[in-house]
């Protein structure tokens, strides 16, 4: 086709000559020849006339390559978007690209059918992955330099405009799964309602990005108030529940530990808000999350390229929590280890920056040699299937952050080797799957439930799996933003 | 469609050019740009064709009743009726929203707000049946006797969504017959490429600036307001003179000769001159329709100068912002006739770009902020009365991070190209050179361009998931 397609350029161009000579004088080469009879006298005004013709014909000669240059990329990259194999998957961006468009009367009255057939070309670029990490690796640092220095210097990111609706979003977002979700579009993925009420009005939580050291930290914009609604909540759990114990650990986020002191007025204090929520909370147990995770900063507890923390992290969390909750705890000899090796989370894909794309981490998680057996339910609670505490990593998504779990749409059960009677239900954001493996040797039976996803009572849900203890796990910018309602909204239902 | 997307570059354009180029004869050429023209518009919109169309029509039919009765009565009630139509249906379709809530909110009364979806770039084709409805009722042209010539004249996609608003007189012998030369068509290709690149690399990197400093206004400081709304400007117009190059450039390669829409508008010296180089098809519409209106008896001049920039803000948007912002710039062009040209020039080079540069940028603030709370916002963040102080760490940032861009936009500003072809086109050595680098640049920009229009449909879920 491509070659069909510079014929007929060339045809063009031949077509667009025919029309030209029509108006231009004589060619060249016959003034040359009648040259030779001219008089002396005649000579200079001929040669200034062949001159003249001689400079326009390479005039001529330049626009008509310019043209053909022109139009052969225009008709390679007519080829290249029509025969090359289409891509299907963005793992970057953890999406399906868009699908060529349905025709009904509907899409079609709408413009959504021939704007989708657009959509989809522009979407499925052969080669897409590589040509985006040329665009980040060679083109977006033309645009500056790094702030503070060229190696470890500062990059910020932001869509602050969209703020605030923003994080309506993260509340129905649904992570990718390959085996699970094949349905995703790009335009359901970008137009998924948001179902709650706006963000708090005064303090705005950013979804500002900072990458400096190598490191891309998410910015905690603070919950103004928010953090107190919070507090309230798993107060009014505990008045329902009586005898179960209630804790509350919200968790930091790399925001509190790795911001350079010269950036700390870009992102608020997350120590601030925990400490209101401490403040605040009646019956309900604190675990101070933060001072053991502050203990051990220097290691890899936090991912550099992904928003959420690293099985470690959790390690040192879940322990914080098992001395509060007065059961045992598994040290980490006790568990394997893997390694998966050149791990580029999240962050790259919401920043798409050079610097997280060559630097990427090891991603480092804990099986538990215990066995355990593992039941995943719907979030009705509903539908039991026996699955594995981690997932393959064969099948591993992009964010391999959820490999711990593999998704937040359902509830799991875990009963574990370890018979001292005490059950419990963590109620969490994604940051919470980790710590389930870090528990396996600490609890009788754990349920894990997504406190977005949930949809049964929670009160209802606590006293049938005869709960003894109720863990709420989220980090700090779940307990401070949208998702808190959700908390509420479980306790109502 | 839109122009700076791959399937309009490599899918649209390459089967046009290619129709276009089998097709004997400007007939056959017309009718090829004709279907594909229709084929453009109906692509994003399938229902408001026909509202095109019927506007066609009507304009066309009442073209030809202007020709017939000629300085007769009928002359003049075809063309009022017509303008009135021409009126009616921009009305209806862009304001009717606008309208009603100011009703609403006037008299509290509570007629349903009419939910239109603005049919694309029909505040371009509406302008070009006035004028030349107009035109006609003048005998400054004569009506065409075509339908399909006519039609082709408003129809034509390089122009038809994003202006520029191409007038009849412009086109009206080319639509006929045309000679197309290879350094028309060579040009035209590369103006193409030139206004990809501005839109693409430029503009669409300046919008993040933009968004983030203005779009979160009441978090930035003096200097990132300033920052973003500098940035904003820069924008607006390498977005939109952009989309003139490439309309420019399309016209050029089809044998179409367009006049010029931007002419480095940020080199300006006053808001007047300002005015004679951006959107200078929009300013001249007014000037020749609108300034000279007689309804303002003897005080015309001015409130004929009033009349026109309401009517350049409201023709931006329906939306009070571009009402104030139309009238701001009226106010500065009736300052500056006050204080006549001549008094102007006493005044020194750099205290004139320094005012109008101000002037100018403290309008894309007001030309942002459809909300005038956040308008009000921006204005005091910028001038000192904020809550975020002068300066903070994510202005430096963000201003390291995008250093390069910065330099670029500004220096793209300036008339670097045409001073270069102006001072190559002297001598034949220079001449050649140049033409052979533009070749070379212009593929280069082309390919640079269509590498970063595959990060467009990138959908990274700008928001953390938790």
């Amino acid at each position: 086709m491509s070659e069909n397609n510079k014929n007929t350029t060339s045809e063009k161009d031949k077509n667009k000559d025919a029309e030209k000579s029509s108006v231009r004088p004589e060619p060249v080469i016959s003034i040359a020849a009648s040259d030779r009879e001219n008089t002396e006298i005649d000579i200079p005004v001929k040669a200034k006339k062949l001159r003249r013709e001689r400079r326009k014909k390479t005039m001529n000669t330049i626009a008509l390559s310019n043209i053909i240059l022109i139009g052969a990329l225009l008709a390679g990259g007519f080829a290249y978007m029509t025969l090359l194999p289409h891509e299907t998957k963005a793992d970057d961006e953890n999406r399906m690209l868009t699908k060529f468009p349905k025709l009904s009367a509907k899409s079609y009255a709408s413009g959504q059918y021939t704007e989708g057939i657009a959509d989809y070309f522009d979407d499925t670029v052969h080669n897409r992955a590589n040509i985006k990490e040329f665009i980040a690796d060679n083109l977006m640092p033309l645009k500056g330099r790094k702030y503070g220095g060229s190696d470890d210097g500062a990059e910020l990111y932001g869509s602050s405009a969209k703020k605030k609706k923003s994080i309506s979003a993260v509340t129905t977002t649904k992570p990718f799964i390959p085996e699970i979700t094949t349905e995703t579009t790009a335009v359901q993925a970008a137009t998924e309602p948001a179902t709650e009420e706006p963000a708090p009005a005064e303090g705005e939580l950013t979804n500002n990005i900072l990458i400096v050291n190598k490191r891309g930290i998410t910015l905690y914009g603070g919950g103004w108030g928010t953090e107190l609604e919070y507090a309230s909540y798993l107060n009014a759990y505990k008045e329902k529940l009586g005898n179960v114990n209630v804790y509350s650990m919200v968790l930091p986020t790399s925001s509190s530990f790795y911001l350079p002191d010269n950036y700390k007025d870009l992102a608020h204090s997350e120590k601030e808000d925990f400490d209101n929520i401490d403040g605040a909370l009646q019956n309900v147990m604190s675990v101070d999350a933060y001072s053991a995770l502050n203990a051990h900063k220097d290691e890899a507890i936090y991912s550099r390229t992904d928003h959420h923390w690293q099985p470690l992290g959790a390690y040192y969390a879940a322990e914080k929590f098992a001395l509060t909750a007065g059961v045992p705890f598994a040290d980490l000899s006790e568990y394997e280890t893997v390694t998966l090796p050149g791990y580029v989370g999240t962050l790259y894909m919401y920043t798409q920056s050079a610097t997280l794309l060559n630097n990427p981490e090891d991603f480092v998680y804990y099986k538990p040699k215990v066995p355990v057996t593992v039941t995943q339910y719907d979030t009705h609670f509903q539908n039991p299937v026996v699955a594995n505490l981690l997932l393959d990593p064969s099948v591993m998504p992009n964010s391999g952050y959820y490999m711990v779990f593999g998704s937040d749409e359902r509830i799991v059960h875990v009963n574990t080797e370890c018979k001292n009677g005490r059950t419990l239900v963590i109620f969490k954001d994604s940051y919470g799957n980790a710590l389930l493996p870090m528990l396996t040797s600490s609890f009788e039976n754990i349920y894990l439930c997504d406190i977005r996803y949930f949809e049964l009572n929670a009160i209802d849900f606590i006293n049938q799996v005869g709960a003894t203890d109720l863990l709420f796990s989220m980090c700090s910018f779940s307990a401070v933003g949208v998702n808190r309602n959700s908390i509420y909204n479980n306790l109502i239902r | 469609m839109v122009f700076s997307r791959l399937f309009f570059i490599y899918i649209f354009l390459p089967l046009c050019l290619l129709c276009y180029a089998l097709a004997r004869g400007t007939k056959a050429k017309n009718t090829v740009l004709i279907i594909f023209s229709l084929v453009f518009y109906a692509w994003g919109e399938p229902v408001y064709i026909f509202l095109m169309l019927i506007t066609a029509v009507v304009n066309y039919s009442a073209g030809l009743l202007i020709g017939k009765y000629q300085g007769k009565k009928g002359d003049t009630a075809a063309t009022a009726a017509v303008v009135v139509y021409d009126l009616l249906m921009l009305g209806v379709f862009k304001y009717s929203g606008f309208i009603v809530e100011n009703i609403n909110a006037l008299f509290s009364s509570s007629i349903p707000v009419p939910d239109i979806k603005l049919p694309i770039g029909i505040s371009f084709y509406t302008f070009q049946t006035i004028s030349y409805i107009i035109d006609c009722h003048w005998e400054k042209v004569k009506p065409q006797k075509s339908f399909k010539n006519f039609l082709l004249f408003l129809t034509l996609f390089p122009q038809l969504v994003a202006g520029p608003i191409v007038r009849y007189s412009t086109i009206e012998k080319e639509i006929e017959e045309r000679t197309i030369t290879l350094s028309d068509v060579s040009y035209g290709l590369n103006r193409v490429a030139l206004g990809l690149g501005k839109k693409v690399l430029l503009a669409n990197q300046l919008s993040i600036i933009a968004d983030s400093f203005l779009g979160n206004i009441g978090s930035s400081t003096m200097l990132g307001a300033w920052y973003g709304v500098i940035a904003y400007g820069l924008q607006i117009y390498f977005d939109f003179s952009g989309y003139s190059d490439i309309a420019i450039g399309l016209g050029r390669v089809f044998g179409f000769h367009f006049d010029e829409n931007f002419k480095h508008p940020f080199i300006c010296r006053d808001i007047t001159e300002f005015w004679q180089r951006w959107h200078i098809s929009l300013s001249t519409f007014f000037r020749d329709y609108v300034l000279y209106i007689p309804i303002f008896g003897k005080r015309r001049k001015y409130g004929g100068l009033f009349l026109v920039w309401l009517c350049t803000g409201i023709w931006h948007g329906a939306s009070w912002n571009f009402i104030i912002w139309g009238l701001y710039y009226g106010i500065f062009v009736f300052i500056e006739m006050k204080i006549g040209k001549k008094n102007m020039k006493k005044i020194p080079i750099v205290i004139r770009h320094i005012y109008s540069k101000f002037v100018i940028f403290v309008g894309f603030g007001i030309f942002y902020f459809e909300k005038l709370g956040k308008l009000g916002t921006f204005f005091k963040t910028a001038f000192g009365f904020g809550k975020n102080g002068f300066i903070a760490v994510q202005d430096k940032i963000s201003l390291m991070n995008n250093m390069y861009l910065m330099i670029l936009a500004v220096i793209c500003c300036f008339p670097i190209l045409s001073s270069i072809k102006n001072i190559s086109d002297k001598h034949y050595v220079t001449k050649v050179t140049v033409s052979s680098a533009a070749a070379i640049a212009a593929a280069l920009l082309l390919i640079v361009t269509s590498v970063m229009l595959v990060d467009a449909t990138t959908n990274p879920f700008l928001y953390f998931r938790f």
